[in-house]
């Protein structure tokens, strides 16, 4: 009896086996992979993004943000940002999580975007990992430096947002207190992970991963008195040569009188709305909002960016700046409508209306570029690795706050500012624009404002600078963005 | 009536094909060496100094048993040597490389509860290596031709036959071996390891070699009787009692090996492997129903006892293995619950300083505890791998739990892809098929059934760890024969090798040539 037809059958039998395994393997590195990899069980997915370089963040030709090799498997790449506390409000941090440009074009910097892969398809067959794209910020280094270093000074919390008025391009975004991300980049490991976490904790106000240029708000004070001003000049035809109040105002609803910071000159008790707009008479802008109305005034801010997120990046919104038109009562935890009082302490900036300095940046930038306000964004190109362009920056426009003529009306109104109104020490500056300073409730220091555009004739720039303490805008935030413009002008 | 082995020798050329056998051991080589320098690119931008220790070491190796192999053994099979060269370098290249990424942390984590030396280890897989290929050489020496028992030293093959009881004996004293206390160890769990002065020896890779011989010279002298007497009922012919007497044996035995090394891969591996060598001898299919129906019997009953209950958790884990990742707890309901760090219960136990919080935890439920972690990981790096994969050097096998002993097969997944795995189940295969043909080309009905059966023990391993790794089947541990890191497996599977290639001469070298006609017998070419 021969062996030879069952051993044909066991070979055959043992080749079905593999024909099996090779089934299976073509199952799960074939159809399964894509499933495997994205499974929430998963830690590579996670820990992948350490694995590979990171594109660099660059703003006026210098290196801000660079990834380099730790030499370890686990973060086999750290991430060095270059003068973190000066640009953190803008590139972010970056740990596995991430914030601001590091979050918003985290596919691209990460070599993950389909804009990259399908360039690099061929490197995508033959298994080559897709490098990370380099982002090219609008950011001007140099005016970055001297607005951090002008808003340290302060030692609260202060922040300056800078915006081209003709393409939206922000070109500065500082904030005091800041952080530095290089405290917790990935080669710090779990010292870092704990570090993110006491600086999300921080106690107080300050929280320093929240910047103050665009993710935090300030009532704005007599800064938002360009806003009401537009929309009275719009809806009730007044010009800047039209006679108003400036006396004192009795509020209607609490029988008190709103005060002006001086009654005198301008603010006796009639004259032009310039000259109320350059000293900065309450009692006109209050009388203004109660004319038209809480509504009003709200519809009208709306078209300033004002009553939802502003979009600046994918994945990246400015804080919501508001003039809300009901609140919640903090007792009754019911929502209440803006009263009569509360609606002439919005019209000058105070009671519930809240605003971020990117915010009163974009209004200076309406008044500035003939009403017109561009969308503001911060990253002008993005490059692959190979130096081709992934990614440049469309100028769109935001909205049209005003008519053209109400604009040059009002930017004429903001010289008048300088020269002849309640910012007279910034003459020496080239800029124009209001001042403003919020109470923040008893025991808080004021909100200090100021905010424009420069240079005054034919402006470029809008901008706005807050800081907090005792005092004035004038005094304190007019020289900070002075410095801050002189550095933007001069570029 | 001509058959299958007649007709195959017929048309063997009786060529020494030494040639061949180099330039494909050259082809093998380069792999290797090409291996190597991709880890040293990859990571460090330079050809690694490893490709000249290892990959050298290695070429010297193999060309060393490929001269002995050419003179003593010159007829043998010339596909079995490079391919087995190709995957121990793949192998070594593979643990070479894992080596780079085991930090000093991570080889601690590792050693954590493993006891002895089990991070991967270039350097003494260089040396089993050694050792294995060593062994090869020595075997291909020592065994002589079947024609040629006169010899000094005489030992064929066949020789075995004369000794089958004792083999027998010896190898389940060898896999009886680690239950032995005081030698033997537990290392992730299987109780497969005896440790001597210092060395860790899997006995039970020996055994299966020697189970291979016992079977065969049993069923040698048994085929006869147990393939042509016995009752038949309609198409299925019943055996004897007394044959039937040592299947019985065998499946008690494995079931045992089931039991007490809880070891279900094992099991099925030698079970498979006596069913098949059944089959072989006798040509019966009612042998092979038999024996798959004890099998499945004996699992049933595994299942339902209550401190079995692991068999099945592991084919739950198999089916579903999600619930368990980090953890798992699977109730006298059969409902899943998770006992991993982020259960509450899980820190209760751990609180109360539990060294195994989620164990505990999951004895406090009442169910049984197991943990799907390594087997996810595993299949993570496949998907991690995809198509082409990431490229020698390129992965993180370093989140792949055993990435150099049990899960290699996936590391390997990972870094050179689906169609690295291709490549390297096809090797396989390629060894398995020419073994079979060996056995189908022997003249001796020992010899064929030995060939036979040691090539079908190695696609099964192959089958059961890498079914296992890649959720074919449920997860066991066995090694993945010349890839993973280990001595015993590497010398025992290298000695497989050596057995089938001096078989393989045997079979295919010329016939004697007839001194004088001897009329019908006459061997005639069928050309």
């Amino acid at each position: 009896m021969n062996m030879d037809k069952p051993l044909r059958r066991v070979a055959i039998f043992a080749m079905l086996l593999f024909f099996g395994l090779m089934a299976q393997v073509n199952y799960m590195q074939g159809s399964q992979a894509e499933a495997l990899r994205t499974d929430s069980k998963n830690s590579r997915q996670y820990a992948d993004v350490f694995n590979a370089p990171r594109g660099q963040i660059i703003a006026g030709g210098q290196v801000l943000v660079s990834s380099k090799e730790t030499g370890k498997d686990n973060p086999k790449y750290g991430r060095t940002y270059k003068d973190g506390m000066i640009y953190s409000p803008v590139t972010g941090y970056f740990n596995g999580g991430a914030s601001k440009v590091e979050m918003a074009y985290n596919s691209l910097l990460g070599g993950k975007d389909k804009r990259i892969t399908q360039q690099r398809w061929f490197d995508t067959f033959i298994g080559k990992k897709a490098e990370g794209a380099n982002v090219e910020l609008a950011l001007d280094p140099r005016a970055q430096q001297v607005a951090y270093a002008q808003l340290k000074k302060t030692s609260r919390r202060s922040g300056a947002a800078v915006i081209d008025v003709k393409t939206g391009a922000i070109v500065v975004l500082a904030s005091f207190p800041s952080f530095d991300p290089n405290e917790v980049a990935p080669q710090t490991g779990l010292k870092g992970g704990k570090r993110l976490e006491q600086l999300d904790k921080q106690a107080g106000v300050i929280k320093p991963l929240i910047d103050n240029a665009m993710s935090q708000t300030f009532p704005p004070g007599s800064t938002f008195k360009t806003v009401t001003a537009a929309i009275a000049m719009e809806q009730n035809g007044l010009s800047s040569s039209s006679t108003v109040n400036t006396g004192t105002l009795i509020l209607p609803g609490s029988n008190k009188a709103l005060p002006n910071s001086h009654d005198t000159g301008n603010c006796g008790s009639r004259a032009p709305l310039r000259g109320a707009f350059a000293e900065s008479c309450n009692t006109t802008f209050a009388e203004m909002a109660m004319k038209m109305g809480i509504e009003k005034l709200n519809q009208g801010s709306s078209k300033f960016g004002f009553n939802r997120p502003v979009q600046i990046e994918p994945n990246l919104r400015a804080a919501e700046s508001d003039v809300p038109v009901e609140v919640r009562n903090p007792e009754t935890g019911k929502m209440e409508p803006t009263g009569q009082d509360g609606t002439a302490r919005s019209g000058i900036g105070q009671e519930n209306v809240r605003a971020t300095p990117l915010q009163m940046a974009m209004v200076a930038a309406a008044v500035a570029n003939n009403g017109k306000i561009m969308k503001p964004y911060l990253v002008e190109k993005v490059r692959a690795k190979d130096q081709s362009e992934l990614y440049n920056a469309e100028p769109k426009q935001f909205s049209q706050a005003m008519k053209g003529d109400t604009a040059d009306q009002l930017a004429d109104m903001m010289r008048a500012v300088v020269t002849e109104g309640t910012a007279r020490n910034l003459a020496q500056f080239g800029i124009a624009g209001k001042t403003g300073t919020a109470e923040q409730g008893l025991g808080n220091p004021n909100a200090r404002w100021f905010s424009g555009f420069a240079p005054v004739q034919n402006p470029r720039y809008a901008f706005a600078v807050v800081t907090e303490g005792t005092g004035s805008g004038g005094e304190n935030a007019g020289p900070i963005a002075g410095a801050i413009m002189r550095a933007v002008v001069s570029k | 009536m001509s058959s299958i082995g007649d007709q195959i020798r017929a048309q063997l050329p009786y060529q020494r094909r030494n040639a061949a056998s180099l330039a494909l051991l050259i082809f093998a080589m380069v792999l290797t060496l090409s291996a190597f320098a991709e880890v040293g690119l990859a990571r460090d931008g330079s050809i690694p100094a490893g490709l000249f220790g290892y990959g050298g070491g290695l070429a010297v190796l193999a060309f060393a048993a490929y001269f002995v192999q050419a003179k003593f053994a010159p007829y043998a099979d010339p596909l079995l040597l490079p391919l087995a060269v190709a995957l121990n370098g793949v192998g070594l290249a593979m643990i070479y490389r894992l080596d780079l990424d085991t930090s000093a942390d991570k080889r601690a984590a590792l050693l954590e509860g493993t006891a002895v030396k089990d991070a991967a280890d270039a350097p003494s897989q260089l040396m089993w290596t050694f050792v294995g290929i060593g062994l090869f050489v020595a075997a291909v020496l020592i065994m002589r031709d079947t024609d040629k028992t006169d010899a000094p030293l005489s030992f064929t093959p066949k020789t075995a036959q004369r000794y089958t009881y004792l083999i027998g004996l010896s190898a389940i004293i060898l896999l009886l071996l680690p239950i032995v206390p005081g030698i033997g160890r537990q290392i992730n769990g299987a109780r497969v390891w005896i440790s001597i002065g210092g060395f860790s020896v899997q006995p039970g890779e020996f055994a299966k070699l020697l189970l291979v011989v016992f079977f065969a010279g049993y069923l040698v002298n048994k085929r006869q009787a147990m393939s042509l007497i016995g009752k038949k009922i309609g198409p299925f012919s019943l055996p004897r009692a007394r044959d039937l007497g040592p299947i019985m044996v065998i499946w008690i035995f494995c079931l045992g090996v089931l039991f007490v090394q809880k070891d279900l891969g094992t099991a099925l591996l030698y079970f498979g492997l006596f069913v098949s060598m059944l089959y072989i001898a006798t040509q019966r299919v009612s042998w092979v129903l038999i024996g798959v129906g004890l099998l499945a019997v004996g699992i049933f009953i595994a299942t339902l006892l209550p401190f079995m209950g692991h068999v099945n958790q592991r084919i739950d884990i198999w089916q579903n293995p999600k619930p368990y990742f980090d953890g798992g707890c699977l109730l006298e309901s059969g409902k899943v619950v998770p006992v991993n760090p982020d259960t509450d219960i899980y820190k209760q136990e751990a609180a109360a300083g539990s060294g195994f919080p989620g164990f505990s935890a999951c004895a406090k439920l009442g169910g049984e505890y197991s943990d799907s972690a390594q087997l996810m990981k595993g299949l993570f790096a496949l998907g991690q791998g995809g198509v082409l994969g990431t490229g020698l050097g390129q992965g993180q096998p370093w989140q792949t739990p055993l990435s150099f002993s049990d899960f290699i097969f996936d590391s390997l997944g990972e870094e050179l892809g689906l169609t690295g795995l291709m490549a390297l189940l096809l090797i396989y295969a390629l060894i398995v098929q020419r073994g079979m043909k060996t056995a189908i080309a022997a003249r001796d009905p020992f010899l064929k059934l030995f060939a036979g059966g040691v090539s079908f023990v190695l696609a099964l391993q192959v089958f059961v760890i890498v079914g296992g790794v890649t959720k074919l089947i449920p997860l066991t541990g066995l090694t993945t024969p010349f890839l993973s890191q280990g001595g015993s497996s590497l010398m025992a599977n290298w000695i497989l090798i050596a057995i089938l290639a001096r078989m393989s001469h045997d079979a295919r070298k010329p016939a004697p040539q007839a001194i004088q006609d001897e009329g019908m017998t006459q061997i005639v070419s069928m050309r």
